[in-house]
């Protein structure tokens, strides 16, 4: 079963996500912020990392970098949640590796389809490996 | 969904309840109403015990006891709620006892269960109602999520209509996750649709003839989303016959009338059209209505604007039957001439009205010049001359036309300063002047007059070069030149008479 963290502070957002994360077969945990974000990667790497930006604490932009810095070799992507009405805000995210956007109003079906084509995709990616 | 509500459920703390309640420790066993162990017990003895309880059907409320083996006895007791029916069973596990002498410690754990089924009973309603919110709240982000893109995507777009709207169902094509998404408008006859197939449907002309006839009727008297899951839904026969699609059909309505339709269509193999992809599809049909009905009430703007001009024309034709058809072949020669010089859009839209409307000023010249056979006295000419200005005076009220305007109140400039209304010279003549000038010179010689008949293609052309740098901005007369080297259709079309070379 593949495992998915969610950080995000608002509880209306992480408990729909769950719920339908759930229901398409993922194995899902949850953090309030980057730094509780961070503690949860560094117990148990997960296979995707969704995250949103403003939180106390620790900003989902902090974790990024701080992901970039403790694990360069990084191989899980991360989705960060963002607002579809911001896109000025978003030119950090061009320096770090391996990031996807969910706009916020989520789409649950734009979620799962995009998890299942990157799953797909990485099935592709070890098959090949193999060969 | 009822599992869902019992995953929320932190059973542990009930386990500790009951060990203080009943003084040791005791086993607690939560399963579904299927007899599936959800908490306790070690897992196949567990699922024993829950088909064993699940075979036994539910008796009278209260605690029944199922003897595992020997040594074990299960006690039992149905967890249901008022409204929920039937949620599963709640049961502990005891030391065999015999029927007759049970110990004191079971009628005090037959009151602990009573109270545990009433508290678990109660947690997991609340649960189930939080599970719901969720749902609903996902189900809402979704509609908000294609609300917010169509959104966006109208705000950003640039282009005709048809684009604009078309690009918009391609996208919702993609967002629901369908095969085709049709808007079918049958009384305006529209009829647009995007698919997301990697090959095209090869029938797909038949279906959307079915669509607006047979579905369409269907929906008109059923007033509601017609959702055809199934490929032997009897309604088929009526509607869609032998059509391999799942079909997702939504009105969408205008003054309580049904007046078009969202169509989803899958292919039979793919998963069912849901709820959710029911209330996605009326989001959408209503955006997709309020945004058609904008481009329905531009488009009758644009109509009347184009009856309007047509009545004017008519006017003058009217008066001067000889120029009937005149201010149409200005009109697409100007056109020419300004699509071949690469004119923006809106400077074309200019020249447009400009050229059409070029001549309207002659209804302000007395009948016994305008229709004078043969040459015009100097003061019948002057009256002429008055034409282009008077044309301005007409079409100044329309704000609309205030640039088109300039190009018909100028046509009969000349490029040395010697035209008029206002004698100007060269550049300084509007640029859609001097366009129009040229087809208009190339007209009036190859068209026919009461007094004479029209002159060659050739003569014409002759003469325009003749006057090329004098009357015609010698630029523009290159372009004209240019375009007709190459036979234009519109030679034949406006029987222009031909010298034979």
């Amino acid at each position: 079963m593949k495992r998915i963290l969610i950080v995000d502070d608002e509880p209306h957002i992480t408990r729909v996500l769950k719920l339908y994360l759930g229901r398409a077969g993922y194995a899902v945990d949850t953090a309030e912020n980057g730094q509780a974000g961070l503690d949860a990667i560094v117990k148990n790497v997960p296979d995707v990392l969704f995250t949103d930006i403003q939180m106390p604490v620790m900003t989902g932009k902090q974790l990024c970098f701080a992901l970039e810095e403790q694990y360069p070799q990084r191989t899980f992507p991360v989705f960060v949640m963002t607002s579809m009405t911001d896109r000025e805000h978003r030119e950090w995210t061009q320096q770090i590796s391996n990031l996807q956007f969910l706009e916020k109003p989520l789409s649950m079906r734009a979620m799962t389809h995009a998890l299942n084509k990157y799953f797909d995709a990485a099935v592709v990616g070890e098959g090949a490996s193999h060969v | 969904m009822s599992d869902e509500a019992f995953n929320e459920i932190d059973f542990s703390r009930y386990q500790r309840w009951l060990n203080r309640a009943a003084g040791s420790e005791v086993a607690l066993m939560v399963f579904n109403k299927s007899g599936v162990a959800l908490w306790g017990a070690d897992t196949a003895q567990a699922t024993k015990i829950g088909l064993a309880i699940v075979a036994a059907g539910m008796g009278a409320a209260g605690l029944h006891r199922h003897d595992v083996d020997a040594g074990k006895t299960a006690l039992y007791q149905s967890l249901g709620a008022a409204n929920d029916g039937q949620l599963g069973w709640l049961a502990v596990m005891v030391d065999h006892f015999a029927e007759q002498e049970a110990p004191v410690l079971i009628d005090q754990l037959a009151d602990a269960m009573d109270d545990l089924v009433a508290g678990i009973a109660d947690a997991h309603r609340d649960k189930a109602d939080l599970v719901m919110m969720t749902d609903e709240l996902g189900q809402r982000y979704e509609e908000l999520h294609l609300v917010y893109a169509v959104d966006e995507h109208m705000q950003n777009s640039e282009g005709e209509n048809d684009e604009v709207f078309q690009s918009l169902l391609q996208s919702a094509v993609e967002h629901l996750d369908v095969d085709v998404v049709a808007f079918v408008r049958p009384s305006k006859d529209v009829c647009q649709h995007a698919t997301s197939l990697r090959h095209d449907i090869h029938n797909l002309d038949l279906v959307l003839v079915e669509m607006r006839g047979d579905l369409y009727r269907f929906l008109q008297v059923s007033a509601e989303t017609i959702n055809l899951n199934a490929a032997d839904d009897p309604r088929r026969a009526y509607i869609f016959t032998d059509m391999p699609y799942k079909v997702l059909a939504c009105p969408v309505f205008a003054d309580r009338k049904i007046d078009s339709m969202i169509v989803l269509l899958k292919h039979l193999h793919k998963p069912d059209f849901s709820n959710g992809d029911r209330k996605l599809a009326e989001v959408l049909a209503n955006q997709l209505s309020s945004l058609s009905n904008a481009y329905l009430l531009m488009q009758s703007m644009r109509d009347f604007n184009r009856q309007m001009a047509r009545a004017l024309i008519e006017a003058v034709e009217a008066k001067d039957p000889y120029t009937r058809g005149h201010t149409e072949r200005v009109h697409y020669l100007s056109m020419e001439i300004g699509r071949a010089m690469g004119l923006p859009a809106d400077e074309l839209e200019d020249l447009h009205w400009g050229s059409l409307l070029h001549d309207v000023g002659k209804i302000g010249v007395p009948d016994a010049v305008l229709c004078k056979p043969g040459r015009l006295t100097k003061d019948e000419y002057n009256f002429i001359k008055v034409h282009p200005e008077r044309s301005y005076d007409i079409l100044r009220h329309i704000k609309h036309l205030d640039k088109a305007v300039l190009g018909a109140r100028h046509h009969q400039e000349m490029y040395d300063g010697k035209g008029y209304p206002h004698g100007l010279k060269g550049e300084r003549i509007p640029l859609h002047g001097r366009i129009i000038a040229v087809p208009d010179t190339y007209d009036s010689i190859t068209s026919s007059r009461a007094y004479r008949a029209g002159r060659s293609h050739e003569v014409a052309m002759a003469e325009i070069e003749r006057v090329s740098g004098t009357q015609l901005d010698p630029a523009i007369v290159e372009v004209f030149k240019k375009i007709v080297a190459t036979e234009p259709e519109w030679l034949r079309l406006f029987n222009i008479r031909r010298d034979k070379a």
